[in-house]
């Protein structure tokens, strides 16, 4: 597989582009913003961090204080000044060749500078991308049997917004009060909601389902694969992808911006630094976070839900039986139960009744059939490193039981 | 006269009757007296109270008519102590016979520190008084007969002038800036009159010093002579440029360019601090050389004052072997730091003088002393290079005031607004304070 030029991507994406129209105010400084970003594509493998002062100092813009009070967002030659971006950049580990003008763009919020050439909207929407994809693979190759709503939820745990948040606090963003171009680049900006807004307040609409005025129409698993996001949630226009506008206005929530930055530094690092090291970021900020998923699992009736597996992969129908017991006339009795499939025993369980048992037995049953995770595990975005070995399709389930 | 010092007031009353129904106040004022007049009479404070007054009798201090009595000067011959003046053994003798009952005591012949001011005195004067008086008074009598006759004579050739013309000039009568300079009044100071500061130019004057050092241990010469010749030839200082130290003994330190360099060198430094029989009878031998020598040096003398560079307008030395030779002899160390002091111009204090051990710690102190450190903790880490380096460290001169922390969090605007808004700070106010 032929690698990719990102370096050339990533200029694509960094550079200014022209702009059709905009408010006043943005074209009364948009002749002087610059990104510093514009050319990385020369630089090279190993070049220092700072290499890049020189092309600073080039297009660089006497400002009075003043000036920096017009500015949404910090200018971007504030960035190799801040020594809290720095810091940060040191603490992430973060690849060399991300320079920190891309790390100062990236805790810029939408909501903040509504500029495309200044916000992490880009980054963090290809950051978004990465993570719910490596996230997804690792998932459903690691557990093939995992039922939908499990995947979904271990999704939503390992990259949804309340996990990015915390992660952020964890890695010590600070958040300005409020974003404008004095601020320290090394803050998270971006505009606060009003205080007593609700933020979920109305339904989610806009979504393409149909029939979405049915409330009170079941939703069914396998449609929500289709139709709704990664973590099973509707996805609106009233949601993420509300216009600017209306960013601007209302302004978003802490955790939002949170999350949107940490998708951005993923982005940023996959277009300055490579698929490599955005996948070695990955495993180290997400996959290395413990999640045990066996507590993900909800299981309402699961004597007939393993009735009905048995059924469907051919096994003899479970059969339970009591292993040992103690104290059945007493006040505590402990009754160990065993389900057998045949001769084999699929799980065991124990409990203070004889029903209690019986369905915690079965339910490890369950796990134990779910849970099933195959050795030297690989997914398919290995296959992009160079000289892998070649592919072999990895088993996937068929999936939970319908019942 | 401490007793007259302390109690004139009280002894101001005493003189005086005393006040009706005021006798308390003259009882006390009695006291006053006995004791000062008990302290006053000790015996050993006697004498020197006896001779204080008599050497300040002209004084007009006042002394109360009990102390004037004891205080008057008298006669001599009227003193207890002097009563048997011819006798041999004076008083404290008989007395310390008189107390251990033998003609021997034990301990000092005189426990007291020997005689005191008036016997010397009056030991010394009797006698001599005595012989000189007839002479005395015989010259005297010629000195003041000469010194008549001549202010008689004086008296009727004295003519009073009328203008200052002819009259004698005594000094310059405050006009000493007309006069002409004398030989006295040139100064040229020792050192150089503008400091070097330069780092090369440093090394280059501790380098010159540390070869010339060398170059008269070897020879055998006085050190210091090296500072009769304040600056070289420019051919001369570029073979002593040439030269490089090898660091040891200082009588082994110079290793010469060539044989040529060192022949010169030799011969020039036979010649610095008086003239040796050898170089002397070498001095036909080269005295065409000598010759060559001084016409170079007149077009080098030329472009010097020329450009008046130090150094001839060299940068840095060549070799620096010299930074770890030893001073630890310490006529080679005067000598080196004299003439260091020369070419360079900076003035070591004692304790450094003392505390340098090799001419490296001599160099780094002249460094240290013209890059001294900011006073300032602020100025400082803001100028260090490790602190700069380091992109996570950021050093503000100005102390950062919740205001910068406001301002930093973007908070400012929006209270400065809010303030306005308010008309709580004036409008024309840009920013506000703490």
């Amino acid at each position: 597989m032929k690698r990719l030029q990102l370096q050339r991507w990533s200029s694509s994406v960094l550079s200014p582009r022209a702009r059709t129209g905009g408010r006043l105010q943005q074209h009364l400084y948009y002749n002087l913003r610059r990104q510093s970003t514009v050319s990385p594509a020369p630089q090279a493998e190993n070049e220092p961090l700072f290499e890049e002062q020189s092309l600073n100092s080039s297009t660089h813009i006497p400002q009075s204080s003043h000036f920096k009070y017009l500015l949404p967002s910090p200018p971007v030659e504030a960035a190799r000044e801040s020594a809290k971006l720095a810091a940060l950049h040191a603490r992430l580990y973060l690849p060399s060749r991300l320079p920190l003008e891309t790390l100062a763009r990236s805790l810029v919020d939408a909501s903040a500078d509504s500029n495309p050439n200044f916000n992490n909207e880009a980054l963090a929407t290809l950051g978004n991308d990465l993570l719910s994809h490596y996230t997804s693979e690792h998932l459903v190759c690691t557990y093939p049997r995992l039922p939908l709503t499990v995947i979904f939820a271990a999704m939503y745990a390992y990259v949804g917004p309340k996990s990015l948040a915390a992660m952020a606090k964890e890695w010590g963003v600070e958040m300005a009060a409020v974003p404008g171009g004095e601020v320290d680049p090394g803050l998270l900006q971006f505009k606060r909601v009003l205080p007593g807004t609700d933020v979920n307040a109305g339904p989610v609409t806009g979504t393409e389902r149909p029939n979405e005025h049915r409330k009170s129409w079941r939703k069914s698993m396998t449609s929500r694969v289709v139709y709704d996001n990664e973590y099973g949630d509707p996805v609106g226009v009233s949601g993420e992808s509300a216009t600017p506008e209306s960013q601007n206005t209302q302004g978003v929530t802490a955790e939002h911006a949170n999350a949107t930055f940490v998708r951005a530094v993923m982005g940023a690092i996959y277009l300055h630094a490579g698929r490599p090291a955005a996948k070695r970021f990955f495993e180290q900020h997400f996959l290395s976070r413990h999640l045990n998923i066996s507590d993900l699992f909800n299981f309402s009736q699961p004597a007939r839900d393993l009735s009905r597996l048995c059924a469907r992969e051919n096994f003899e129908p479970p059969v339970a039986k009591i292993i040992s017991e103690t104290g059945r006339k007493s006040r505590h009795p402990v009754f160990v139960v065993g389900i057998f499939s045949g001769q084999d025993k699929l799980g065991e369980g124990a409990g203070a009744s004889l029903l209690e048992a019986r369905s915690r037995a079965a339910v490890a049953a369950l796990k134990g059939w779910y849970l099933y995770s195959p050795l030297n595990v690989r997914v398919p975005s290995s296959m992009e490193e160079e000289g892998a070995a070649p592919w072999k399709p990895v088993h996937v389930d068929l999936g939970e039981v319908i019942v | 006269m401490r007793c007259q010092a302390r109690t004139t007031t009280h002894v101001t009353g005493c003189l005086d009757e005393p006040p009706n129904g005021n006798h308390e106040t003259f009882l006390k004022v009695a006291e006053v007296r006995n004791s000062c007049h008990t302290t006053a009479m000790r015996p050993s404070l006697r004498l020197l109270n006896l001779e204080v007054s008599s050497l300040q009798g002209s004084r007009t201090l006042y002394v109360c008519s009990v102390c004037r009595q004891e205080a008057r000067p008298r006669p001599l011959v009227a003193r207890q102590f002097l009563r048997n003046a011819s006798n041999a053994t004076p008083i404290t003798e008989r007395v310390r016979r008189k107390i251990w009952g033998t003609d021997n005591p034990p301990g000092l012949k005189d426990p007291y520190g020997g005689e005191g001011v008036l016997e010397r005195k009056f030991k010394k004067d009797q006698p001599a008084r005595q012989e000189e008086e007839p002479e005395n008074l015989a010259q005297t009598s010629e000195q003041t007969q000469v010194e008549n006759e001549a202010e008689l004579a004086s008296a009727e050739a004295y003519e009073p002038a009328t203008t200052w013309e002819g009259l004698q000039r005594v000094g310059h009568l405050g006009r000493w800036s007309d006069l002409p300079p004398s030989e006295a009044d040139a100064y040229e100071s020792f050192m150089l009159k503008k400091k070097v500061t330069k780092k090369g130019q440093l090394s280059l004057a501790a380098h010159q010093a540390a070869v010339e050092v060398s170059l008269m241990h070897s020879l055998n010469k006085p050190l210091s002579k090296v500072c009769d010749v304040v600056e070289h030839d420019k051919s001369v200082f570029k073979m002593l440029w040439k030269c490089k130290i090898q660091p040891g003994e200082w009588k082994q330190a110079v290793v010469y360019p060539s044989k040529e360099a060192e022949k010169a060198l030799v011969y020039i430094f036979e010649q610095i601090g008086g003239q040796p029989e050898s170089a002397v009878a070498e001095e036909t031998a080269e005295e065409v050389e000598e010759a060559v020598d001084e016409s170079k040096w007149e077009d080098l003398v030329a472009e010097v004052n020329d450009s008046n560079v130090p150094f001839f307008g060299y940068a840095d030395v060549r070799d620096k072997g010299f930074l770890s030779l030893s001073l630890s002899d310490p006529a080679t160390k005067f000598a080196f730091l004299k003439r260091f002091s020369q070419l360079s111009g900076h003035y070591l204090p004692d304790p450094v003088v003392h505390s340098v051990a090799t001419v490296g710690q001599v160099v780094e102190y002249v460094q240290s002393v013209l890059n001294p450190k900011p006073k300032k903790l602020a100025d400082y880490l803001a100028n260090s290079q490790g602190l700069q380096n380091l992109p996570n460290v950021k050093v503000f001169t100005k102390k950062q005031k919740p205001m910068d922390r406001d301002e930093e969090l973007g908070r400012k605007k929006v209270i400065e607004a809010e303030l306005r808004s308010r008309g709580l700070i004036d409008q024309k106010c840009k920013r506000y304070q703490h």
